[in-house]
């Protein structure tokens, strides 16, 4: 081994012992996951030629005589969406103010934050189906729904966006005597709210796809009309369905993209012809995103 | 705001003035207005609006109220006969994100500017991951359910096309949104497009996709937790044929048992996340 031999030059390669073991283990339980589901598997080389069959079916010929009512309900479940939105953001922004590690005392912040955990925990369809019990099969009962499922996200939102605002306007506001309140008030308030409007619009949007969802379960809305036509199933108008929804989905998006890039970036900059939010960077914003 | 205008001075030395405070009264009027038409129109029921109606939280408090009591009293007892369901919903789970994050490499990669010079197949993809993001999962499930037949099927195949959505537009959006020096670099060495994605990017842009593959895992167990209400296999199937009972005491137990395991994989992929990341 004289210092010629180019082996002795480079370093030696490391371990890749346990990353391989790490894998190998990962891809056991796979196998054992998929192993163990309850599926034919035959069944899945069927399903291409399904969708052929089932997709020519709502899609050649849409039914559109019922059209006028698939947009009724489209707007019952629009409406929703945004009473639902209305219903989280009026409580989420307070309560996550107030769980916000610059705002409220330890023995508030984190019941808040535990609250918000669990909220989060449990699907907006349960909590849809718990409410049914008393409000009833009514697009009120879909609303409310969201606005309380929302408020785990939202709150979660809120609390990381006041944490995020830069600590100079709250040091020179506390200088010159201000207490929280003001604090909040006047360095908190003005350095979040873009954001914070931006988030509501977003649960807005989150909750125009679980609008829909929550018909599904008796909420009303076009979710309700969807499972109707799917149990008759009248593949054409379910097609007309599925086009409406898509279609109103997307330019609801669109429209309130828009509007939030127009709160977040200022004027001006209209142009810009990115589709969706940007890439944050913070990964616990990004993580609940899509919700 | 004239007289303001033609009352200031011309700066001559100390005397400056400050120019007056924009008007933004009307505009913030009219943002209020229309907010507030938008929300008057969600409330009327005579054009398909929402119904608000607190005063039915009230009255129909006590139909509700012996029911969410039982809520509060889970039954135990019952747990053993959830494992079951709850395994079959935690198999979906990770299965559908499983061959979900497989097929999204490549079209991930299909997806962003930086790795497809093409402009055209990049917009076909885009416009169709869109139109599948567009359909909330529970449609997929409701539809599939009637395809397919009752089962995990539908399920799996829910789960798939949702995950395979999330992944493709986030990811490729981050690609899009960073700086691919490296990529310039593959091409002065006379690399493909293929040999740059394959040897430059794919290690760059791995901790985005471990992220958001553990992040669809997360979403899973939330979501195949309730696939079952329509009849996509899962716990949801048993939750809500319990409901239909109006046996509320089992229901509760199926509802923290979801969030324990909720949290429990939240956690995981938590610290998961912060190995791989």
């Amino acid at each position: 081994m004289t210092a010629n031999d180019p082996n002795t030059l480079l370093p030696r390669r490391p371990s890749r012992l346990v990353p391989t073991l790490a894998a190998v283990a990962v891809g056991i339980v796979v196998i054992a996951a998929t192993a163990g589901l309850p599926i034919d598997w035959r069944d899945l080389g069927t399903v291409p030629a399904q969708l052929v069959h089932f997709g020519g079916l709502m899609f050649e010929s849409p039914n559109w005589e019922k059209l006028p009512r698939a947009l009724t309900e489209m707007w019952r479940s629009i409406s929703m969406a945004w009473i639902g939105a209305i219903l989280c953001v009026l409580v989420s922004i307070p309560l996550g103010m107030l769980a916000a590690g610059s705002v409220g005392p330890v023995w508030v912040r984190l019941p808040l934050r535990g609250v918000f955990a669990v909220i989060r925990a449990v699907p907006e369809v349960i909590i849809a189906l718990i409410l049914l019990t008393i409000t009833g099969l009514t697009p009120f009962t879909g609303a409310l729904a969201l606005g309380i499922a929302g408020i785990g996200t939202q709150g979660k939102w809120v609390y990381e966006t006041i944490e995020s605002v830069q600590e100079g306007a709250s040091e020179a506001v506390r200088a010159a005597g201000g207490g929280t309140a003001e604090v909040t008030r006047w360095a908190l308030w003005p350095a979040a709210a873009p954001a914070l409007l931006s988030l509501a619009l977003y649960r807005f949007e989150i909750n125009i796809r679980t609008s829909a969802v929550l018909g599904l379960v008796g909420a009303g809305g076009i979710g309700s009309m969807l499972a109707n036509y799917t149990n008759y199933r009248q593949w054409d108008t379910v097609g007309m369905l599925l086009i409406v929804v898509v279609v109103v989905t997307m330019t609801m998006d669109a429209i309130s993209g828009a509007i939030r890039r127009r709160i977040t970036r200022g004027p001006g900059i209209a142009r810009t012809t990115r589709t969706a939010l940007p890439a944050r960077t913070t990964r616990s914003r990004n993580v609940d995103r899509v919700r | 705001m004239t007289a303001t205008r033609t009352d200031a001075k011309p700066p001559s030395g100390t005397d400056w003035q400050l120019p007056p405070r924009p008007s933004t009264r009307l505009r913030t009027a009219l943002i209020i207005g229309a907010v507030a038409a938008f929300t008057i129109a969600t409330c009327l029921p005579a054009i398909g609006g929402v119904q608000l109606d607190f005063g039915a939280l009230v009255s129909h408090w006590d139909n509700g109220s012996g029911l969410l009591l039982q809520l509060f009293q889970p039954d135990f007892a019952f747990l053993p006969r959830t494992v079951q369901p709850m395994l079959e919903t935690l198999q979906m789970a990770l299965v559908g994100a499983v061959a979900a994050a497989l097929l999204s490499v490549p079209l991930t990669l299909w997806a962003a500017a930086p790795t497809n010079p093409n402009g055209l197949s990049r917009r076909i993809l885009r416009a169709i991951v869109n139109v599948i993001r567009a359909v909330p999962d529970l449609v997929y499930a409701t539809i599939l359910v009637a395809m397919v037949g009752v089962g995990a099927l539908p399920g799996l195949l829910t789960l798939f096309l949702f995950d395979l959505g999330i992944i493709v537009k986030l990811v490729s959006e981050a690609i899009d949104s960073a700086d691919h020096p490296y990529i310039e670099a593959g091409k002065a060495a006379g690399g493909t497009q293929t040999q740059i994605n394959r040897v430059t990017v794919l290690p760059q842009v791995w901790p985005l996709f471990a992220n958001q593959w553990l992040y669809t895992l997360e979403l899973n167990v939330r979501i195949s937790a309730i696939l079952g209400i329509v009849g996509a296999g899962g716990i949801g199937r048993l939750l809500d044929e319990r409901r239909a009972f109006y046996a509320y005491d089992d229901v509760s137990v199926i509802v923290l048992e979801i969030l324990v395991v909720v949290v429990l994989i939240e956690v995981a992929s938590n610290l998961l996340r912060r190995r791989l990341v």
